[in-house]
């Protein structure tokens, strides 16, 4: 872009040279480790990718429970290119939540949660969260009995909770059980507040992330570690992994695109083999291991409980974990940390075993 | 770098080749996106089943209104038992239209525009005639088409 004129324009009236120089002096460390400094990056774009198809589904669906399946079933079979951008929305979200689930665990075995970086792992933890919600709510506005059913045991199970879990599973539901109420709901959640808090949240991790650099792994600590130029040299190399997921996406999309159930009728025993999305897995697994009843206790409510619990420490890590943050080896959180992540690959591997 | 022979550096020539992949790749992103947010539902229909009985035995001089997609028809009896069918909306600007069985005429209240019973604009701004239909009757059907459409059923 050599318009001379238009760039005069701004530069007269804004400061780009310190732009380019934020992006000049930008260095990210280069190691063995280096690949997993891109999956941040890939996170962002697939969730920009959401974002847009989202943006266009939204011109067309319908969020009544009436018209909310047909409205689907016309965006696929009526629109130009409706099934693709239905196609698109469903297989992003799963390659998101599967490259999320992968950017967590790796900065939790480098230990790049250590101090000082401690709120850029708490905000990922919640934006991790803010995801699975954004698939669960997402989930039900096909409102076909799959669908329907998923979300009856979801919101269920979040009623197990001790003390609050019957408040919780009330405010999700929109009332007693699952209903229009629900899909009313679900709709707000997932076009309008989950994407609003997840832009704020991703805009703060990404700053705090510029604040802080990259971080370097406990291994390496201390030693010489070689420098390269974000730009071009690593936003080329991040422009190549987003092509190649992007192509990956749209491969998924065409050859294997998503059925739609008929349309859900609360009193409708739910369908066969009925099993949750992939990520709900390991949490469905780990509550059928619990038997109906623990120490004269309800099963549920104690899995539940263990599960919540499990979830704050791991939300809780880096302050737990002084010997990081000391820059000293800290075995104890690697242990930790290869549990969870052990944990969460068996569970899903028998949930779909099973 | 530049060869002896050539114009253009080696640079230049992979720039061009990389934005030309580049704008090619964005035009081609944007192509399903921009047929797919552009509307294609509510489009006028072809043709519609009507049941024949709801219609058949209207009083003459007179008209019964049917959904022509997400416009008005009109089935209309001429005063010597023929049937038509029509597009019940003004050439003007797209008003419904109204027949007025003691003058013979389709009125329409926008614009005071009129049309004889052939739907030919005869007074005020419409500047076309009133469109008909093709009339079939397969069985119980009714079926009213575009002029000059062929009408393939589904088979049930």
């Amino acid at each position: 872009m050599n318009c001379q004129k238009v760039r005069n324009w701004f530069s007269e009236r804004y400061d780009f040279e310190s732009l380019k120089w934020f992006f000049k002096k930008k260095y990210v460390p280069s190691h063995r480790y280096e690949i997993f400094y891109y999956f941040g990056g890939l996170t962002l774009f697939l969730f920009a990718l959401q974002f847009l198809t989202g943006f266009a589904l939204a011109l067309y669906y319908v969020p009544h429970p009436e018209h909310a399946n047909k409205s689907v079933m016309d965006i696929i079979t009526k629109l130009n290119f409706g099934w693709l951008f239905r196609s698109l929305h469903h297989w992003g979200a799963q390659l998101l939540i599967g490259v999320l689930f992968f950017h967590c665990f790796t900065t939790l075995l480098l230990k790049s949660y250590r101090k000082p970086r401690e709120l850029i792992w708490v905000s990922g933890v919640l934006l991790l969260g803010i995801t699975i919600f954004f698939g669960l709510s997402g989930y039900l506005l096909i409102w076909d009995e799959r669908a329907f059913a998923a979300v009856r045991v979801a919101t269920g199970g979040a009623g197990s909770l001790p003390l609050f879990g019957e408040y919780l599973k009330v405010f999700l539901r929109g009332g007693a059980d699952v209903t229009g109420e629900t899909l009313t709901r679900f709709y707000a959640f997932h076009v309008c507040i989950l994407p609003l808090i997840t832009v704020f949240l991703v805009v703060f991790h990404i700053a705090l992330v510029q604040f802080h650099g990259m971080s370097v792994p406990l291994s390496l600590e201390g030693k010489r570690v070689d420098k390269i130029p974000f730009f071009p040299n690593v936003f080329l190399k991040d422009l190549m992994i987003w092509l190649i997921f992007l192509g990956i996406l749209v491969t998924l999309s065409v050859l294997f695109p998503p059925s739609l159930g008929k349309k859900a009728d609360p009193y409708a025993p739910p369908p066969e083999n009925i099993k949750p999305e992939w990520y709900f897995l390991f949490l469905f697994q780990t509550l059928k291991i619990f038997p109906g009843e623990v120490l004269g206790l309800n099963g549920e409510t104690v899995a539940v409980t263990l599960v919540t619990l499990a979830i704050l420490f791991f939300l809780l890590i880096p302050f737990f974990d002084r010997k990081s943050s000391m820059g000293e080896k800290s075995p104890v959180y690697t242990a930790i940390g290869t549990f969870y992540l052990v944990y969460f690959i068996v569970m899903t591997i028998l949930g779909f075993v099973t | 770098m530049r060869l002896e022979q050539s114009i253009i550096t080696r640079r230049t020539f992979l720039n061009t080749l990389f934005s030309g992949w580049f704008v090619a790749f964005c035009l081609g992103s944007l192509y399903p996106l921009l047929k797919f947010i552009y509307p294609s539902l509510g489009r006028e229909p072809d043709f519609v089943v009507l049941n024949a009985k709801d219609f058949l035995n209207i009083p003459n001089n007179s008209t019964k209104p049917f959904p022509w997609g997400a416009k008005l028809g009109l089935i209309f009896k001429k005063s010597d038992g023929t049937l038509y069918a029509l597009k019940g909306v003004c050439t003007h600007m797209d008003c419904n239209i109204t027949y007025k069985p003691e003058l013979k005429k389709f009125y329409c209240a926008c614009h005071k525009g009129w049309f004889d019973e052939d739907g030919k604009n005869i007074e005020g701004p419409p500047p076309k005639p009133l469109e008909f239909f093709d009339i079939t009757i397969e069985d119980e059907k009714l079926i009213v088409a575009k002029k000059g459409v062929k009408v393939e059923l589904p088979k049930s």
